[in-house]
């Protein structure tokens, strides 16, 4: 890396500032605060590359830190690092906090510090992008729940102008998002009683800008854990659907596609960390083949 | 059930006697064998009931003195009763016995008539009657057992569905606490297996440099060499001699402060089993200060002033379940930031313990049923009600009370009062 990259740590414990701060500073330029407020304030006063928030602290939580961040300086890449977490607060630090990563403490230095540069060179090569104009057709949504209301309600809120697509089958899903141009996926992770998680993060390794909104009853702190960190999904939201909240969603998910198309280094802010084999190993042997020749850069 | 508990079942055929017929003659059908088992025999015009005569009365009319000659040739319905008990076949058996029980006289000498629409189907013994209510209260007293047993079950499930929810707010807080001082001491400890690498691969090639300028036959080009090594090497990190006495000073404290919260959870649920002798209420609410600051830390300052407490006898951990539940509900209580009081004092003989809230307040028309079990204004799933029902439940079995005055939108304030000379209460307390 040429230049320093300015990472800001956040800890109502100064003895994990210390140590994130001994382990981080020959590489990068340190900021530490135990105020969330005060967090915001350098971000917004300081060119901020990379921020890591604890949740639980007093006076402002880590997820309103990272909300806040976010509308100051959006391209700030924002890291959860937190010691227990309700649902609430994880929920929260998708859809507010459009966070990078979801780090548990304890944490092992090698890998935050793998975590943090990857969050840090991400951030520099944005930079240097500079912002062009964002506009363009209006790309197709594709939905994969066996919901029918679901496919309704989408349809109902794109209207003629968005295309929606809809599968029940995965291997037919991923046809589908080979062929056609889809902006935003809508799914359950569970499809015909399947936990399909493991597909959903493959979605993301292999269409970097498809943005995906997960709907589901299911609510499972380590679930959700798993897809920030392998899925990078836009959006959790809970099930039975409600059409506000999904309108919003997509209408944020296009928004955001049109700009990385525009530019599309942008796509790296959703970087995925790469799945292990073991969930991989739930996918069908052909879905499989399909993302190993996408990965390769193959034609299908 | 509700097909047997119907009289249908008690119907015994009996022949109807018609109204014309003689007294004598109806004697003669007493004799019968075959109506050895009725008291009475119903006397019918058509298949209507108009009347029913008794062996009682027959008796009582025959043996009379010259009674088989004054009333032997006149037609039974002279001597019938004319107002017998008639009852539908289709009445549940505690309505007959009712009206059964009503109507007829002690000692028995009758028996009732069962119909169908009116229409005569035969006669029913009091005694059947009577056996029959009985299996069915005996039946109705197994339900009522299996019911009660069943809801004393569901009681104890709840009761420990309520201790579960207690015991994963604390597992949730207690893994937070140990995961932060976990988090920078593992941090610390590989940063210095790092430091350490470096600073030998340092020490190395110090000495090797030192080898170098003491050896008799050392070249210029050598300690060159040397002197390239030991300059790259200093390049790394290594960690200075202040940062790393800060860091071992760090992770001390953190082992320190990880084993500072094991023996608190340790004292937390100690003694589960038996009552304590000697026990400081203060240290007790300490503990459950500890173990709630998961509810508490972002939000809610703890403020203590506490009195100097004799140590009393009771069970610890009991009390700490208390103090934990009086402690969440309050932070619950608490929107946004607030405070809690915990205050003890002696007062006479009594012990208090005070926890107050500068939260929401509870409204009058709630307040008196907040101990009442499975009571809670908690939407569905998210509290059992049993919380302070179980809480009032312990400190009455400590001999104490719990009360509570409430002001909406300032706060609320629970006071428990325990006695000086509490003795510990029995092993099966909930």
């Amino acid at each position: 890396m040429s230049e320093k990259a300015n990472i800001l740590f956040v800890d109502d414990e100064e003895r994990v500032l210390r140590s994130l701060e001994m382990l981080f500073r020959h590489r990068f330029k340190i900021y530490t605060t135990t105020d969330g407020n005060e967090a915001v304030d350098i971000c917004r006063r300081d060119r901020v590359h990379v921020i890591v928030s604890d949740q639980r602290m007093p006076a402002v939580t880590g997820v309103e830190v990272l909300r806040r961040v976010r509308e100051v300086s959006p391209n700030t890449m924002r890291l959860l690092l937190t010691g227990y977490s309700d649902l609430d607060a994880i929920v929260n630090s998708v859809n507010e906090g459009e966070i990078f990563r979801y780090l548990s403490k304890p944490w092992s230095a090698k890998e935050i510090v793998n975590i943090v540069n990857q969050a840090a060179g991400i951030a520099l090569s944005l930079e240097s992008e500079g912002g062009a104009a964002a506009s363009g057709t209006a790309p197709g949504v594709l939905v994969i729940d066996e919901d029918p209301t679901v496919v309704e309600m989408v349809k109902a809120i794109c209207g003629k102008e968005r295309q929606v697509s809809w599968s029940v089958d995965l291997d037919e899903a991923f046809e589908t998002l080979a062929a056609s141009d889809i902006a935003v996926v809508v799914c359950d992770i569970r499809l015909r009683g399947r936990d399909i998680s493991a597909a959903v993060k493959a979605l993301k390794e292999s269409n970097p800008m498809v943005l995906t909104i997960v709907q589901t009853q299911l609510q499972d702190v380590e679930t959700l854990r798993g897809l920030i960190n392998h899925g990078q999904i836009y959006r959790f939201l809970p099930k039975p659907a409600r059409r506000g909240l999904l309108e919003m969603s997509l209408d944020a998910a296009s928004r955001r596609h049109v700009a990385m198309k525009a530019v599309p280094a942008l796509s790296n802010r959703y970087q995925v960390e790469k799945n292990d084999a073991a969930p991989v190993a739930a996918l069908s042997s052909r879905l499989q083949g399909f993302l190993d020749r996408m990965r390769q850069g193959k034609p299908l | 059930m509700a097909e047997q508990s119907k009289l249908r079942q008690l119907v015994i055929s009996a022949p109807g006697i018609p109204p014309h017929l003689l007294v004598s003659d109806v004697a003669d059908m007493f004799m019968d064998e075959s109506h050895g088992k009725l008291l009475s025999l119903p006397v019918l015009d058509g298949d209507r009931p108009v009347g029913l005569i008794s062996r009682a009365r027959m008796q009582q009319v025959l043996f009379r003195q010259y009674g088989r000659e004054l009333f032997g040739k006149k037609p039974v319905t002279s001597i019938m009763n004319d107002t017998p008990v008639v009852i539908e076949s289709d009445t549940a058996l505690n309505e007959a016995s009712k009206a059964v029980t009503e109507r007829l006289k002690f000692p028995v000498t009758e028996d009732f008539i069962i119909t169908e629409g009116g229409r005569y189907v035969g006669m029913g013994a009091v005694m059947h009657l009577l056996n029959a209510m009985e299996s069915q209260l005996a039946a109705q007293t197994e339900d009522l057992a299996a019911a009660y047993k069943q809801l004393k079950a569901s009681q104890l499930q709840l009761i420990q569905s309520e201790k579960m929810a207690s015991l994963g707010q604390m597992v949730a807080g207690v893994a937070h606490e140990i995961n932060t001082p976990l988090g920078y001491v593992k941090n610390n400890i590989e940063m210095m297996e790092m430091f350490f690498d470096s600073n030998r691969a340092l020490v190395c090639a110090s000495n090797a440099l030192a080898d170098a300028l003491l050896a008799p036959h050392g070249t210029e080009q050598e300690l060159q060499e040397k002197l390239a090594v030991l300059a790259e090497l200093r390049q790394n990190p290594s960690g200075e001699a202040d940062d790393m006495l800060k860091l071992f000073a760090d992770t001390r404290f953190g082992v320190e402060q990880i084993g500072e919260i094991v023996q608190n959870l340790k004292n937390f649920s100690r003694l589960d089993r038996a009552a304590a002798d000697a026990v400081d209420l203060n240290e007790c609410l300490d503990s459950a200060v500890l173990l709630a600051r998961n509810v508490l830390k972002s939000r809610v300052e703890v403020v203590r002033q506490y009195g100097e407490l004799p140590r009393i006898s009771c069970m610890p951990s009991q009390l700490n379940q208390v103090f934990l539940n009086m402690l969440s509900n309050a932070a619950q209580a608490i929107e946004g930031t607030g405070k809690i009081l915990l205050k003890t004092e002696t007062e006479e003989d009594w012990l208090k313990i005070t926890v107050q809230d500068t939260g929401k307040g509870i409204p009058a028309d709630v307040l008196p049923r907040i101990f009442d079990p499975f009571f809670t204004t908690k939407p569905v799933g998210q509290g059992t009600g049993l919380g302070l029902s179980i809480s009032y439940q312990i400190v009455q079995q400590h001999g104490g009370d719990i009360r509570v005055t409430s002001q909406p939108g300032k706060g609320t304030r629970f006071t428990v009062r325990l006695p000086l000379a509490a003795r510990a209460p029995q092993e099966n307390a909930a």
